[in-house]
């Protein structure tokens, strides 16, 4: 008994002590480190290609160990707790979602300049992956916004179901949101399935296409929803839309957007190239979902990321290094077969495995040519607007508007007004 | 001479090595919890007051002092008092089904089963489910296409909304107040169990001979005889309870990529959540006002904490009027005592 209650008492020291000491270590790293490492750490989650790592070990001796994340989310926790504590417990190499950029460059110290890359990218992607002149982010995929559809629904419906068909219908080339809107009114009266999964992710795309939508480019500061005409109108629009049960009410991410796909509940998806991977993963063994060859208003980005240095790892230069690899043109048409990412490399997206492989899951569309054609139309648009660091946020408060419109709790106008009221509250603008 | 009082100090020495021995070591056997208690306990605590305090970047840190600024802005937020109800709704919901189910299943494990330990090791394996996978399993199970939805517009109820749970306030609280039943009813269960069994069985087997149904029993020996678990159980169900958050930030799907904001229209948003969302949610800069809610709700959780003593101290106080029954069994024991 007595030695048992010896062996607790130690125990519980020892963790103790443990925790203490643990508690002051960690985080001591201080950047550089010019000598090469045994192995590198990537945080990531997107699946790298093994055979890109294993050539990378051949090239330099280095091994490189994947911590892989199960979506952006969790990553962007990791990372976002990893810098608040200077550090401590981050990967080498870090995958970083255009959606948090700015929230990770809040202190721009703490990513490691990279050495410029002449003509690698396409020129706007250097730009967001840069705080002032410094290149803290060599860019991986972009994410062309494109319309994914269920073509045996819209048969059903008895509407154009083939691609080009399907394109005329939500408008052709010069196809707008509300023209979008507009062809799923027809096709509500025609089927009883909902339009689109759902209105907040395409007020999302379309509020990407502003140049601003939320900050004042100059100062940064929040801009008076309540004066926000852009996005009220975009807000009513999408709004009744919602009102008038175009949409199932059931965004990507959701506990039912998988099964929803499954029972056939929609007939559009908002899909950036980066989600076509996801979109086969939950549509799994259904036929009939195809990619539209047009989009509402001429196209845009959504996303998109960038692998990143953390200026407290140990071994930055052999870090950059790996990024460097992991963005190349070959590399990137790599990811793009295995994931479906569109390249952001100039060279990648000339690549005829890019352009010219056909899609399995999307009937043989060889989406990378859809994708390229869809990202040189939205021209500037491509870029993206400004962000600041409430976007997020406030782009939540707008969403959710939305949500509460599909789901039936407000029609558009009180939502609006009730979205409104929850930003005044905030005090952004005082 | 010298010699003498070397001897002296030296016995003086070890007296008084024995004597801090029996002063300091009882502190010092007892100083890990203490130390690890102030590191990782009182400190965050008394350095939350300073965050409250002022202007805080989650990652730029400490910005300007700004007094009580923080805890106007959150009692002026409509969001702040939506989450203490639902908290306070989730709770009451999961707690009362809870305390009955509870007491029910450790009464049966009271009785004579065979494979006792098979029965006792079963009502605890939810517990062991982590709390985020059991939401997760418990999301699909109220969402639109899952299990109890399509049954429910079938019967007509609330057929003109595609997914209740995921709508409907009150709804969303019982799916929440569900998960949380299903993971700590067993758990309670035992802790009563526990309790049950340190009833004297004399008085069962008085109150049979009396003719008392196993109904009576439970209602007149059981339950009176193990009052003070029940206290225990109350309080730490109480401040449990209020600090939900895990079944509410899974609930729509998040981690797997969904908002986990507690619902559009803030239906399933509990103050632990609303919490969460300023320091680590979409702002960056709301580390402060998140501190000031810790602060407003570690308020009303000892508030409540204190009420919940008092009335459960009440109650178990003022039954010590004997019941017919229980005055019955007491006469049968003093008697079989007698004979003997």
């Amino acid at each position: 008994m007595r030695t048992k209650r010896k062996a607790i008492a130690f125990t519980a020291i020892a963790a103790s002590t443990a925790l203490i000491l643990s508690g002051c270590s960690g985080g001591g790293a201080e950047g550089g480190g010019g000598e090469t490492p045994e192995t590198l750490t990537v945080a990531t989650w997107v699946d790298i290609p093994p055979e890109l790592l294993e050539q990378f070990t051949d090239e330099t001796g280095i091994k490189v160990e994947v911590n892989s994340f199960a979506d952006g989310a969790s990553a962007q926790t990791v990372l976002r707790n990893g810098l608040a504590s200077d550090g401590a417990g981050l990967s080498d190499l870090h995958l970083v979602e255009l959606d948090w950029w700015t929230e990770m460059m809040a202190l721009p110290e703490d990513w490691v300049t990279l050495p410029a890359v002449e003509d690698r990218w396409v020129d706007w992607k250097v730009t967001q992956g840069s705080v002032g002149d410094e290149i803290k982010g060599y860019g991986m995929d972009i994410g062309p916004l494109a319309i994914a559809y269920d073509s045996t629904l819209m048969e059903a419906a008895g509407l154009p179901s083939d691609p080009e068909g399907f394109t005329e219908f939500i408008g052709g080339e010069d196809a707008t949101w509300e023209s979008f809107l507009d062809a799923g009114r027809q096709f509500s009266e025609a089927s009883d399935a909902a339009w689109i999964d759902s209105t907040s992710t395409a007020i999302q795309a379309a509020i990407n296409q502003l140049p601003a939508a939320f900050e004042d480019p100059d100062t940064g500061d929040a801009l008076p929803l309540a004066e926000n005409d852009d996005v009220e109108e975009l807000f009513t629009m999408f709004g009744d839309a919602a009102e008038e049960g175009v949409s199932a009410g059931v965004g990507i991410g959701h506990a039912d957007w998988g099964a929803g796909f499954q029972a056939r509940r929609w007939a559009t998806v908002i899909t950036p190239a980066w989600a076509t991977g996801i979109i086969a993963e939950n549509a799994a063994g259904l036929e009939g979902w195809r990619i539209a060859n047009a989009f509402p208003d001429g196209g845009g980005n959504w996303g998109g990321s960038f692998f990143a240095v953390p200026a407290a790892g140990e071994h930055t230069d052999a870090a950059v290094e790996l990024a460097d690899f992991l963005t190349s043109p070959e590399a990137a048409v790599s990811m793009f077969l295995l994931n479906g990412q569109f390249p952001s490399q100039l060279d990648a997206m000339q690549d005829p495995a890019v352009s010219e492989t056909a899609n399995e899951f999307f009937g043989g569309q060889e989406t990378g040519a859809i994708y390229a054609g869809l990202a040189e139309s939205a021209g500037d648009k491509a870029a993206g607007g400004y962000r600041g660091v409430n976007f997020a946020g406030i782009q939540t408060l707008v969403m959710d508007g939305i949500r509460r419109i599909e789901s039936g709790s407000e029609d558009a106008a009180a939502a609006w007004a009730s979205s409104v009221a929850e930003f005044d509250a905030l005090g952004l603008t005082d | 001479m010298t010699s003498q009082t070397a001897a002296t100090r030296r016995i003086g020495f070890s007296r008084n090595l024995s004597r801090w021995d029996i002063k300091v070591s009882p502190y010092l056997y007892i100083s890990p919890f203490f130390l690890s208690f102030a590191i990782f306990g009182l400190f965050p605590i008394v350095f939350n007051i300073w965050v409250a305090l002022h202007d805080w970047d989650r990652r730029l840190g400490q910005g300007d002092f700004v007094g009580l600024d923080n805890f106007t802005w959150v009692l002026n937020q409509p969001a702040f008092w939506t989450a203490l109800q639902n908290t306070f709704s989730i709770f009451v919901l999961s707690l009362v089904p809870q305390l009955i189910l509870a007491l029910i299943i450790a009464a049966i494990l009271d009785q004579n089963l065979r494979t006792k330990t098979f029965w006792r090791m079963g009502v605890l394996v939810p517990f062991v489910v982590m709390p985020v996978a059991s939401a997760m399993i418990f999301s699909q199970v109220f969402g639109q296409f899952g299990l109890v939805t399509p049954l429910m517009h079938e019967l007509g109820w609330f057929s003109d909304v595609d997914s209740p749970f995921f709508h409907n306030r009150f709804l969303s609280h019982v799916a929440i107040a569900t998960m949380i039943i299903f993971r700590w009813t067993g758990y309670n269960a035992l802790i009563f169990l526990a309790a049950m069994q340190t009833v004297p069985r004399d008085m069962y087997e008085a109150a049979t001979i009396d003719g008392a149904g196993r109904a009576r029993q439970f209602f007149s020996i059981t339950i009176p005889s193990i009052r003070p678990t029940m206290i225990f159980v109350v309080l730490t169900m109480t401040i449990g309870g209020l600090q939900v958050f895990d079944e509410a930030r899974v609930f729509d799907g998040a981690g797997t990529g969904g908002t986990g904001q507690g619902g559009a229209d803030n239906q399933w948003l509990t103050t632990v959540l609303y919490l969460f969302n300023l320091g680590f949610g979409d702002w960056q800069d709301r580390m402060g006002q998140a501190a000031a809610v810790a602060w407003l709700f570690a308020a009303v959780i000892i508030f409540f904490t204190l009420l919940n003593f008092f009335v459960t101290r009440a109650i178990s106080t003022s039954t010590s009027k004997p019941t017919r029954a229980s005055r019955l069994a007491a006469k049968r024991l003093s008697e079989k005592g007698r004979t003997r």
